[in-house]
């Protein structure tokens, strides 16, 4: 693509995100949501094959049906309170709509299958920013919206994405599709202590883009995008393998690790409110996320996969230098005892 | 019937709707879509918007339905019909031309046209003399308020139409 067409599109993208985040019309965030969507059409579709056209196809199906929702939504709010301004949503079928219309956009169950599907399609950039930059601008307006949501229907989604997300994870063996499910039981996670304490979801929302970015960056320092590829590194880069192990255990959630930061914070806050077979359920499941995550750094990092003998010979031309990558892997696995400055995202 | 306009109106909005949603080919759902702009138009002004129904046909139905309209049959006809390529076409065109002209000698010919209604002057469109004070339509406010107020919201939808034709020609352009 031209670049200063691709530039000028990356910037719409995060313009869009801005709108949606600093409006407090309705409308305005609602022709953020579309500018968003419109502008990471193209850099969906980078490579012209059937598949990433498919692949945004249904991206923006989906997107926009939720985009029409959300509409509906603002609509009969201003129905029934006249006022277009962002504060809790007070009729409790708008509220009800927008819950629906954000968790389509989210890819929360039961509107999780286009995540895997759309993200599998595209390539490793590109799936990059669709797993973290997009989850931004829906979880703002969530956390805005979050006195009103109605609980039930809240925790609902959330537990059922824990589930669908560790589930649906099992089965895979394309890195993407393995990320895509990663993301949809973390939005799980995020939502189910919205109505409680929506700064955890903002501190789970800080980690879990941390850990995918390194994951992401990690897979394409190496160019795999399946198990087996990812399995070869110990012959390109060994170090990356060790790398590849920890930031894995901080996604399952480990104790010494940061990705067990927002689990353990969330665990806590909904036993505070006096809710006890919720967090031990989505703690038992958010185990089979682990098993996935715990099978990959079986077969890169912890064994040498059976493979052929001219590929233990490999000869690697040129690396890719992400520069971002060491801090990112710091913050993603080290950030645990850091915990008490908690505070600072009031 | 005319208490019962805008439900008759919105009735045949949404069956057009159904029309097009129902994919028919693209040029069979652009008639069916101006049916829709005009009807829509309708029910806009029953509720006093003159102004924003104009809109609706002058820039929805006049510019965006005739572009793609437009592109729809460039990318469908490979040897277009031009005016003189063929006879039938340039006998109707000269036919057409002729009205027009007759028509303008009529109107030259008497001082003001009385054909359907008596045009005389655009005095009374924007504001409407109620006794002491003027009251202004307000809709027409409203645009005045969008150039003034929100300047804000001109240029987020002026950048988005913008990108949306960028993104459009980078889908289509392909390799």
């Amino acid at each position: 693509m031209n670049p200063l067409i691709f530039t000028t599109i990356l910037m719409t993208v995060l313009l869009g995100t801005m709108i949606v985040m600093m409006s407090s019309h309705w409308l305005m965030i609602w022709i953020g949501f579309e500018m968003n969507l419109l502008a990471i059409i193209p850099i969906l579709m980078k490579k012209y094959n059937p598949r990433t056209m498919e692949a945004s196809t249904k991206y923006f199906l989906t997107q926009a049906t939720a985009s029409m929702l959300l509409m509906m939504a603002i609509i009969i709010n201003l129905m029934h309170s006249g006022q277009w301004t962002i504060t809790k949503v007070f009729n409790p079928t708008a509220s009800i709509i927008m819950t629906s219309a954000l968790a389509m956009k989210l890819g929360l169950t039961p509107f999780h299958f286009w995540v895997p599907e759309v993200t599998q399609g595209i390539s490793l950039t590109s799936g990059l920013i669709l797993l973290t930059w997009q989850k931004l601008a829906p979880m703002s307006i969530l956390y805005q919206i979050s006195p009103s949501i109605n609980l039930n229907i809240l925790l609902t989604m959330a537990v059922l994405s824990i589930l669908v997300g560790g589930w649906g994870g099992l089965n895979q063996t394309q890195l993407r599709k393995i990320m895509a499910y990663s993301s949809i039981a973390h939005m799980g996670w995020m939502t189910a202590v919205l109505v409680y304490n929506p700064t955890l979801t903002m501190l789970n929302m800080l980690i879990y883009i941390m850990m995918t970015l390194t994951m992401f960056m990690l897979f394409i320092h190496s160019s795999s995008t399946t198990t087996l590829s990812l399995s070869h590194t110990w012959n390109k880069t060994p170090l990356t393998t060790t790398l590849i192990l920890i930031t894995l255990l901080s996604m399952g959630g480990l104790p010494p690790l940061s990705g067990f930061m927002p689990k353990w914070m969330i665990i806590q806050e909904l036993t505070k409110n006096n809710s006890i077979i919720l967090p031990t359920l989505m703690a038992i499941m958010a185990l089979l996320n682990l098993y996935f995550y715990m099978r990959l750094t079986y077969s890169t990092s912890l064994t040498m996969f059976p493979s052929t003998n001219n590929m233990k010979m490999k000869w690697q031309f040129e690396t890719k230098r992400i520069t971002l990558l060491p801090p990112l892997i710091v913050m993603s696995s080290l950030l645990l005892p850091l915990t008490p400055m908690l505070s600072i995202l009031d | 019937m005319m208490t019962y306009i805008v439900f008759i109106l919105s009735v045949i909005f949404v069956v057009s709707f159904v029309g097009f949603s129902s994919k028919p080919s693209p040029i069979y759902g652009g008639l069916v879509l101006i049916v829709s702009g005009g009807v829509g138009c309708g029910i806009i002004m029953n509720f006093g918007g003159s102004f924003l129904g104009l809109m609706v046909f002058l820039i929805y139905l006049g510019g965006m339905l005739v572009v793609f309209g437009y592109t729809t049959a460039m990318a469908t006809e490979q040897y277009p019909e031009v005016w003189v390529s063929n006879t039938t076409v340039m006998g109707v065109f000269l036919l057409g031309l002729l009205m027009e002209v007759m028509l303008v000698l009529y109107v030259l010919k008497s001082e003001e046209v009385g054909v359907v209604f008596e045009f005389s002057g655009v005095g009374d469109w924007a504001i409407y003399d109620t006794g002491d004070s003027g009251v202004f339509s307000e809709e027409i406010m409203g645009v005045a308020a969008l150039y003034s107020y929100g300047a804000w919201v001109v240029i987020v939808t002026g950048w988005s139409l913008f990108v949306g034709v960028l993104v459009i020609l980078e889908v289509t352009r392909g390799d």
